[in-house]
């Protein structure tokens, strides 16, 4: 029997107790090395054992409980999804590009885990699996082609209970099963499980262990006679294109996602929680800060700000202010949207990134605003970074998500009923003189947003340390500019005048135009753009998505050039 | 045994630190999958040739030596050629001031690829990793914008203000510094960097790596410094050279593949990384193979 | 008290003294000696410091005293006041003294297949590797079961001591000698341990562990 590096078959390929929390395991099946961690949340990932920013294992990264830290440059990979939440080098940006390490099937049963090559067999327990307590032995690592070692184990059976060769490289015999990970074409460990848990742990492990010490001490010496076979050649997959080039900011417009509403709840006063859990699997990476636009039942898209902290990816947790104004909005969610009901959502978006660079993080959060923030804090706390979490509510019945802030580490300082002239004062003396590597994160409601970037500003903090998030554009918008614009793919060209839109005339010229909130926030109305310069108006794009002047939003923005020519 | 492309054939490659070969003894070592003997003769002058029997430490006449390989000794080190070689080395001018400390700071193995090495010493991004509370240290990791051309005349990747907040930029350093780097890559396996000197404002320390490409995945990296420091002594400068240079070498002995993937699908580049396209790029379009992965046509 | 150390960054065994004094604060000056390339351990200097020619050397005021291992028992005897990195009892220290044997033991194989490929000393390197691995094997062994029996260290008591610093440095570098510790997990999981004593340093080579899980 060869091995094959398309073999489906689920192997064993660790114990369970060899993933304590914090630790990074190295393992190998049919020649590809694995990085393998336990998450703080208990979940296993198995990885390829390579960063894919520069090829460094990541076995010798740092499990940071929720995310991978890889030893070069730091990047972070998230719990289940692989992909990476944070580039140090970059502290700045919002890693723009999917960039997803490459993962294999998991699943811890019986005491070991067992993984595959490829997902192209759902895991079956081996037939007799259920209903045991099983006990694992420790496992044997063999210097042996795979299936000399499963033929030795054969062996070891006594002449009245000859042994039941299973599919999957296993053999049993009486109540004791042993399977065979193929580590490569001449490696092999010998993972062993009895049915019932042993009177005496110790002395029964011992002794298997001394069995199967002498067991492979036999194969590696037979093995050392005979030439050494060839080891399996995995190759590594290559990227996607978009990967390849450098930095270009791309958007990605994102495919919606169906979620099913696990879990509606009332955190707060006039604050409605609600989980948003994915039907199979895991929702896509998130960075702190990210948001996801929400398509309501009746046609509207509302962006909500994810809660959750790293790694956390089985649902994401939004909160909802329950507002009487709220025209239709969040209204709907609220009245109408019940537990079990589905969802569809974009992916999640990142236009209040959160720098893992500074020296002192303050958080602001004023009422709602609380969202991002809660999740900023999660990431700070993983890192064991210091950060400040100033939460402003009205009233203590307002604090939403309050046994999630009390399990932060950090310093979470609650105001409750401030009278207006004191919460002036309080932003003031939160935020202190700026220093070098400090940076403020600030949402709530635009006098609050107003109050914290004056006073920063005041305090000597610089326009680069102030982060704060629109999910409203509140700017003046002018449109007195008049140019034209091309449309690339429909072939027509358009006078914009001064006072319209190009969304506007667009539709006059017939065409169907998608848009939601017409006010540059929500982002519907992305369009690529081939030529011209634009004058950005929006609050949706970030700073450097502008400046790369390849997509604008066509409710507000406009041309500073005297023609733009649209992909449309 | 791979085959060597012609532009990799015909370069000088660094084989040893000259003071460091005895004079009348026999050293061995490996070039490009190429087992070699060196000596010195009794004017100091290196001998190097196509190792047959001889052993390392054997005593040898270098007289009897007849089918020698070219030879050149350059900011002491011995460089030697598998084919034919240009006139002269690339140029390290700073080397030739009279207050420099020049020194090697020995000769170390390394189980990855040349350019490999290269692209390391390229790098800041790793600096607070790998360099932690030397040469960088968390929270300061940022990369900020940096220039990279490769110069035609001078047929090398230069890559020119760049900046990094450094906790102990240097032996003689005693705080922290925003530190400014250039770095050159004159040659597929040699690279120079100058940067800023804590002890003259208006000049620079100039460092240097030059790779031995042992085989296609091994090399050996000799690490030549050329600094202005009145107080520290060779022992210090070379300490703190070892020092750094012996927290990269786990990195890269963990790097895979060990051959540098000159297919830009092979790995993900960032901003930060330019000076390491740039160094790809050029590789490919010299047609350097040995040591990489080059790109599927 | 003045200690000096003679002391090249590089050396596992170096690195051992300056671990163990990291670990009990204690303040001490470095004599750097060029190991590689000058080789000033074989000069006449070094060799009336130590005529065995081998680092490290240190110093206690006019003492002087060689080999890693008496160094650390002499440092833990002396300084240690909570006595637990050298134990008194007769059982424990019969215990040390055999893993400072072991660590002996893997400086003349990892450490040496580390001086072969790193630093082209002229020993035989696949004899280095298999007797590394050996020895590996075996502590893999006794700390996997180490693990069934409540105990996390090299020695019984429920505390580190000089055994585990005298074997830590050469099986954390293994891999510069080319041997892979992939096939031993629960000492990979030692090597997180002893890299989360309160007072750890690193060496180059070394990085450090992260944090462990936050008591919840
Ligand atoms: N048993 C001694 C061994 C020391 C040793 O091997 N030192 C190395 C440096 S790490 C050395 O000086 N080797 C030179 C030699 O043995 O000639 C100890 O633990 O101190
Ligand atoms: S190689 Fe992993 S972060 Fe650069
Ligand atoms: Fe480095």
């Amino acid at each position: 029997m060869t091995l094959s590096l398309s073999d489906p078959t689920w192997y064993p390929i660790a114990s369970s107790d060899d993933l304590p929390f914090r630790h990074v395991y190295q393992g190998q099946l049919l020649g590809r090395e694995l990085a393998v961690w336990r998450a703080d949340d208990g979940n296993v990932n198995v990885w390829e054992n390579r960063c894919l920013h520069r090829g460094v294992r990541l076995s010798i990264g740092i499990n940071e409980g929720g995310e991978l830290k890889c030893q070069y440059h730091g990047w972070r990979y998230a719990n289940r999804s692989a992909g990476c939440t944070y580039i140090p080098a970059h502290p700045a940006d919002a890693p723009a590009r999917r960039i997803q390490n490459r993962t294999y099937p998991v699943r811890e049963a019986y005491g070991l885990i067992w993984s595959a090559a490829n997902d192209e067999q759902a895991f079956r327990p081996f037939a007799g699996a259920e209903g045991h307590d099983w006990f694992a032995l420790r496992p044997m690592p063999v210097n042996a082609a795979p299936e000399d070692v499963l033929a030795a184990l054969a062996g070891l059976a006594p002449d009245d209970q000859p042994a039941d060769l299973l599919p999957g490289l296993a053999v049993r015999f009486g109540g004791t099963w042993y399977f065979v990970q193929p580590v490569d074409a001449g490696r092999a460990v010998i993972r062993g499980l009895l049915r019932e848990q042993p009177a005496d742990a110790v002395a029964t492990l011992r002794h298997y262990n001394e069995t199967l010490s002498k067991l492979r001490d036999r194969l590696e010496r037979a093995a050392a006679r005979k030439p050494a076979p060839e080891p399996l050649q995995p190759t590594f997959e290559k990227l996607s294109a978009d990967l390849a080039t450098m930095p270009d900011i791309a958007i990605p417009r994102g495919n919606t996602i169906t979620v099913v509403v696990r879990r509606k709840w009332t955190s707060a006063d006039g604050v409605i929680g609600f989980e948003l859990a994915a039907r199979n699997g895991h929702l896509p990476t998130f960075q702190p800060g990210a948001h996801i636009d929400l398509h309501l039942p009746n046609g509207m898209t509302r962006q909500y700000s994810i809660t959750n902290g790293p790694g956390e990816l089985m649902s994401y947790i939004i909160g909802v202010k329950q507002e009487s104004a709220s025209k239709g909005g969040s209204k709907v969610l609220v009245e109408t949207v019940r537990e079990g009901d589905l969802l569809s959502i974009s992916e999640p978006r990142n236009n209040f990134p959160l720098r893992r660079d500074a020296v002192r993080t303050v958080l602001i959060a004023g009422g709602i605003g609380i969202t991002p923030l809660l999740s900023m804090a999660r990431f700070l706390d993983k890192s064991a970074l210091p950060y400040e979490l100033h939460y402003f509510t009205r009233a203590g019945e307002q604090v939403a998500f309050r046994g999630d802030l009390e399990a932060l580490h950090g310093k979470v300082i609650l105001h409750t009923g401030l009278p207006r002239a004191e919460i002036g004062t309080t932003i003031a003396s939160a935020l202190g003189q700026w220093s070098m590597a400090q940076h403020v994160y600030v949402c709530g409601p635009g006098p609050m947003l107003e109050t914290v970037r004056d006073t920063a500003t005041a305090q000597g903090w610089p326009e680069e340390s102030i982060h704060f998030e629109y999910f409203r554009n509140d700017k003046v918008i002018d449109n007195s500019s008049a140019f034209d614009v091309e449309l690339a793919r429909s072939a027509m060209t358009l006078h914009v005048p001064s006072g319209k839109t190009i969304m506007e005339v667009m539709r006059d010229a017939g065409l169907t135009v998608p848009s939601s909130c017409e006010q540059g926030a929500c982002g519907t109305c992305l369009t690529t753009v081939i030529e011209g310069e634009v004058d950005h108006q929006d609050v949706y794009l970030n700073r450097s998505e502008k400046a790369s002047n390849t997509c604008m939003m066509t409710c507000v923005s406009r041309a500073k050039s005297a023609r733009l020519v649209l992909d449309i | 045994m791979p085959s060597i492309d012609p532009i990799t054939r015909d370069l000088w490659q660094v084989i040893a630190a000259t003071d460091e070969v005895p004079v009348g003894l026999v050293e061995i070592t490996t070039l490009l999958d190429v087992r070699l003997a060196l000596t010195r003769d009794n004017d100091g002058n290196p001998v190097v040739w196509r190792r047959t029997d001889e052993e390392q430490g054997d005593e040898i006449d270098p007289e009897t030596v007849l089918d020698r390989l070219p030879v050149i000794t350059g900011y002491g080190y011995i460089w030697t050629s598998l084919g034919t070689p240009p006139k002269e080395l690339f140029p390290i001018p700073e080397y030739a001031e009279a207050d420099r400390k020049n020194m090697s700071c020995g000769s170390i193995g390394l189980a990855v690829s040349a350019p490999r090495a290269v692209e390391n010493f390229l790098d800041m991004g790793h600096f607070p990793y790998v360099h932690t509370d030397i040469l960088g240290a968390e929270p300061h990791t940022e990369v900020k914008e940096y220039d990279v051309e490769v110069s035609e005349e001078r047929d090398e990747v230069l890559a020119t203000r760049c900046k990094f907040i450094q906790p102990r930029a240097a032996k003689s350093a005693t705080e922290a510094m925003e530190v400014e780097y250039v770095y050159r890559v004159p040659h597929p396996f040699c690279s120079v960097l100058y940067k800023s000197c804590p002890e003259d404002e208006n000049r620079r320390d100039v460092i240097a790596i030059f790779l031995q490409p042992m085989t296609e995945e091994r090399c050996r990296a000799h690490l030549l410094q050329s600094m202005i420091d009145s107080t520290s002594t060779i022992t210090d400068l070379r300490r703190f050279q070892q020092t750094i240079f012996g927290q990269d070498k786990p990195i890269l002995e963990n790097q895979y593949p060990k051959r540098l993937p000159l297919d830009p699908r092979a790995e993900t580049p960032i901003r930060a990384d330019k000076s390491a396209i740039a160094y790809r790029r050029w590789l490919s379009q010299k047609g350097i193979t040995y040591g990489v992965i080059p790109m599927a046509s | 008290m003045t200690i000096t150390l003679y002391d090249f960054e590089l050396s596992g065994n170096c690195y051992k003294l300056r671990l163990l004094m990291s670990i009990l604060k204690l303040r001490y000056n470095i004599v750097p000696v060029d190991f590689y390339p000058d080789r000033q351990h074989k000069a006449d200097w070094f060799l009336r410091l130590n005529p065995f020619g081998q680092l490290p050397v240190l110093k206690d005021d006019d003492l002087i005293l060689s080999d890693s291992g008496a160094i650390l028992a002499y440092l833990a005897k002396k300084y240690d006041e909570s006595g637990q990195w050298f134990p008194n009892d007769p059982a424990v220290t019969a215990e040390v003294l055999r893993w400072h044997a072991v660590a002996d033991d893997i400086t003349s194989t990892a450490s040496a297949a580390r001086l072969a490929l790193g630093f082209f000393y002229d020993f035989d390197i696949e004899k280095a590797q298999k007797g590394a691995h050996r020895i590996f094997r075996l502590m893999d062994e006794h700390l996997w079961f180490g693990e069934r029996e409540g105990r996390d260290w090299l020695c019984s008591p429920d505390h580190p001591t000089t055994a585990d610093i005298a074997c830590f440095p050469y099986v954390m570098l293994s891999e510069e000698g080319g041997i892979s510790r992939q096939d031993y997990p629960a000492l990979r999981r030692w090597t997180d341990r002893v890299r989360r004593i309160p007072g750890f340093m690193v060496m180059s080579g070394i990085f450090p562990a992260g944090r462990a899980a936050e008591e919840s």
